[in-house]
């Protein structure tokens, strides 16, 4: 290549860049040129992620996915929803693949401090607690010194378990099943006392007991596991992101939902200020929309196409459910009910 | 008139055969027990206590027997799992190429496909690995791209056994030949090397090297799709497994047909090719599909590399809340498939062995 060539090349590229809106960054602009936004899920996370009879992935964390296209695109089901293994799933962010991930990913701090993968904003609260049959008459986790732990090799729950015994004092022995299917047959039958993992996935892996009823979860949490979005770094993108979850978070307060919202919509003049700026043409988030470059009407898309937080939460793992999670009951409640989610004001 | 019929073959005794003593008498009457136990379970589940596929899927919630509306609403999510719906038609199209191809080379190898000579089955290879990849992968003449991690269930079993096989077969032969000349020591000894290398290691390890380091080996930012690693491990793996099947076959040919070559004045690479390798590859035949059913039936470990072929499919059919009940009907699918397609290639191998002994006698 000549000079004259690499200095045209250069000019053009420069042109090209000037010519994009200001705000909108290479990943954001790889959504809009591809018109499908690519989101990496778990294969297998039933509630979360897991495909319906037509191979398309349905659960809660799929329908973060949704919104995102939602928000962006126009159209959730321009959301192209990929199961794919939890390293490789990084790996492929990192590598430019995928724009997103919603898959359960616990934020940590080196985790965020790793470079190519940014933490956006966490969905889910949960933590590692202790489940046991309540014929044993254990209250409380203080008192499992000695017990026979089930758990997954490998995994934080294990380091976790160490910490905590080790702090009081406390011993215990672990039976080690690396198949969840095995791990939860062999407690139920009695080989261990305790079955340790995360709140939620107790909670769903107590509905496969033969009798539901004759088991406790104990009222410790002896982590934190904050389940986060992850996208590919750009600033538009992580923002719409954000922000879109706080959307939803708003239409939950406010008792917006996808059934709704229409005629909330066709009579916006008489509701609160605060819905006002959700939906309004000229609102907080048509001015939003101009700087971050997404379509006029992106939060009515979000709440319309995907629905309020409290309503996925409700299809996925709620009473209504397999896993019957009572959402006022876990950190994920809205904060007025002594819970975590605590909608931010847009505006 | 009636020609006087010559008197019958000896009729076999049964009764003798399978109760000629108490000892044969009881265990004759004991597995009958047993396969009349089995087959009426089996029946019970299947047909008498069964869901007919024609009723909703709520009848099958008090049912013992087997829930037939599954297979209507999941036999096309186990076989193609998350591939975009409206494109089924080119991973259905892409199994059926890849086992009327198998199917053809069984057929051949047992005498049975006169007409098809080895160079048109090693056209058709040629021609249709590629378009596998073309097809499932699309990107072309109006195809939608599918990324390969929607590759799932049939097509990527398929893909991983029969290509793998596919391809490790003419590196197994070529390991062979090295490891039994004599001409480059050298080269004898890396063969020898490698083949017990990648014997001596579980495939489990191979698989696990191709997925996570292979790809570290590549410039940063590139990624293989862990298929592409699984089936570039695959191939690596079954390929010391062929050589060692086609090197029994030649060290058991005699030393005069070397020499009987020599004679007649063909270089070395004549004699491997027209005398020593077709007798060697014919010998080694039943050994090979030993090899090749024992290939086929570990694809399944994929699934440890979050590769989703059929076996994953079916778990991902009844981990959809709402349809953890109907576990066993999704495994019976699974199971039916790999006991017919191992029963195909057990028969190509039992069909060998006999034609084999009758050459000898």
């Amino acid at each position: 290549m000549t000079t004259s060539k690499i200095l045209m090349s250069l000019t053009a590229s420069a042109l090209a860049l000037a010519a994009a809106p200001a705000l909108a960054g290479p990943v954001m602009d790889d959504i809009k040129a591809k018109d499908s936004l690519i989101c990496l899920v778990s294969a297998t996370a039933p509630g979360f992620s897991v495909p319906d009879s037509q191979g398309v992935f349905q659960g809660f964390n799929a329908d973060f996915c949704r919104m995102a296209a939602a928000a962006i695109l126009g159209d959730a089901t321009k959301a192209d929803i990929r199961g794919v293994g939890f390293s490789d799933s990084m790996k492929t962010i990192v590598a430019g693949e995928a724009h997103m991930g919603s898959r359960s990913i616990t934020q940590t701090g080196t985790r965020d401090a790793d470079e190519g993968m940014a933490f956006v904003v966490t969905t889910f609260f949960d933590g590692q607690g202790f489940m046991v049959p309540s014929a044993l008459g254990v209250q409380s986790a203080a008192e499992l010194d000695k017990a026979n732990i089930c758990a997954e090799d490998g995994s934080t729950t294990l380091l976790n378990i160490a910490d905590w015994f080790a702090a009081k004092g406390m011993t215990y022995r672990v039976e080690n099943i690396a198949d969840k299917t095995a791990r939860l047959e062999a407690f139920f039958s009695g080989k261990c006392d305790v079955y340790a993992s995360d709140v939620t996935a107790l909670t769903a892996d107590r509905q496969l007991a033969p009798t539901p009823g004759d088991y406790v979860i104990l009222p410790e949490v002896i982590s934190a596991e904050p389940l986060t979005l992850v996208a590919r770094p750009d600033q538009a993108l992580e923002a719409t992101l954000f922000w879109a979850f706080q959307v939803m978070l708003n239409a939950d307060a406010h008792g917006v939902t996808s059934a709704n919202v229409d005629d909330i919509v066709a009579d916006l003049a008489q509701k609160p200020a605060d819905v006002q700026r959700l939906f309004g043409t000229d609102a907080a988030t048509t001015d939003m929309a101009a700087k971050l470059g997404l379509p006029q009407d992106w939060a009515y898309q979000v709440v319309k196409q995907v629905g309020s937080y409290g309503e996925v939460f409700e299809r996925h793992l709620g009473t209504g459910t397999p896993f019957g999670l009572d959402r006022a009951s876990t950190l994920n409640a809205h904060v007025a009910d002594g819970g975590l989610m605590y909608p931010y004001p847009i505006r | 008139m009636i020609p006087a019929a010559p008197p019958p073959e000896q009729r076999r005794d049964l009764l003798r055969q399978w109760a000629g003593t108490p000892v044969t008498a009881l265990v004759s009457a004991l597995s009958a027990a047993l396969a009349v136990w089995v087959a009426s379970a089996v029946l019970d589940w299947a047909l008498v206590s069964a869901v007919s596929p024609l009723r909703p899927m709520e009848a099958c919630a008090e049912a013992a027997g087997a829930c037939w509306r599954f297979y209507v609403e999941k036999s096309r999510f186990m076989l193609f799992g998350t591939y975009p719906y409206a494109e089924h038609w080119r991973p259905a199209l892409v199994s059926v190429l890849l086992l009327a191809l198998s199917g053809m080379v069984g057929l051949r190898i047992t005498g049975r496909l006169g007409g098809v000579g080895p160079r048109v089955l090693l056209a058709l290879w040629v021609l249709v690995i590629p378009l596998v990849f073309a097809l499932m992968g699309g990107g072309w003449s109006g195809l939608a791209p599918v990324d390969m991690s929607r590759w799932n269930g049939m097509p990527v079993l398929l893909i991983l056994s029969v290509i793998a096989i596919a391809l490790a077969f003419p590196l197994g032969v070529a390991l062979a030949v090295l490891r039994y000349q004599g001409r480059w020591p050298v080269l004898r000894r890396v063969a020898v090397v490698y083949i017990e290398a990648m014997r001596g290691v579980p495939m489990v390890t191979v698989l696990f090297v191709g997925v996570f380091v292979l790809p570290l080996t590549l410039p940063p930012g590139t990624r293989i799709s862990p298929v592409m690693a699984t089936l570039i491990a695959l191939i690596f793996f079954h390929a010391s497994y062929f050589a060692e099947d086609v090197r029994g076959g030649l060290q058991s040919l005699p030393a005069s047909q070397t020499e009987a070559a020599a004679s007649l004045g063909l270089s070395w690479g004549q004699t491997m090719r027209l005398v020593l390798l077709p007798q060697a590859l014919s010998r080694s035949l039943p050994a090979l599909v030993n090899s090749v059913i024992g290939a086929y039936k570990d694809t399944s470990l994929v699934v440890v590399l979050g590769i989703h072929d059929l076996t994953s499919t079916a778990r991902m059919a009844f981990s959809e809340p709402g349809w953890g009940q109907y576990a066993l009907e999704a495994y019976a699918f699974v199971g039916m498939w790999f006991l017919l397609s191992c029963a195909f290639l057990s028969w190509v191998g039992r069909d060998l062995h006999r034609q084999q002994s009758a050459r000898s006698r």
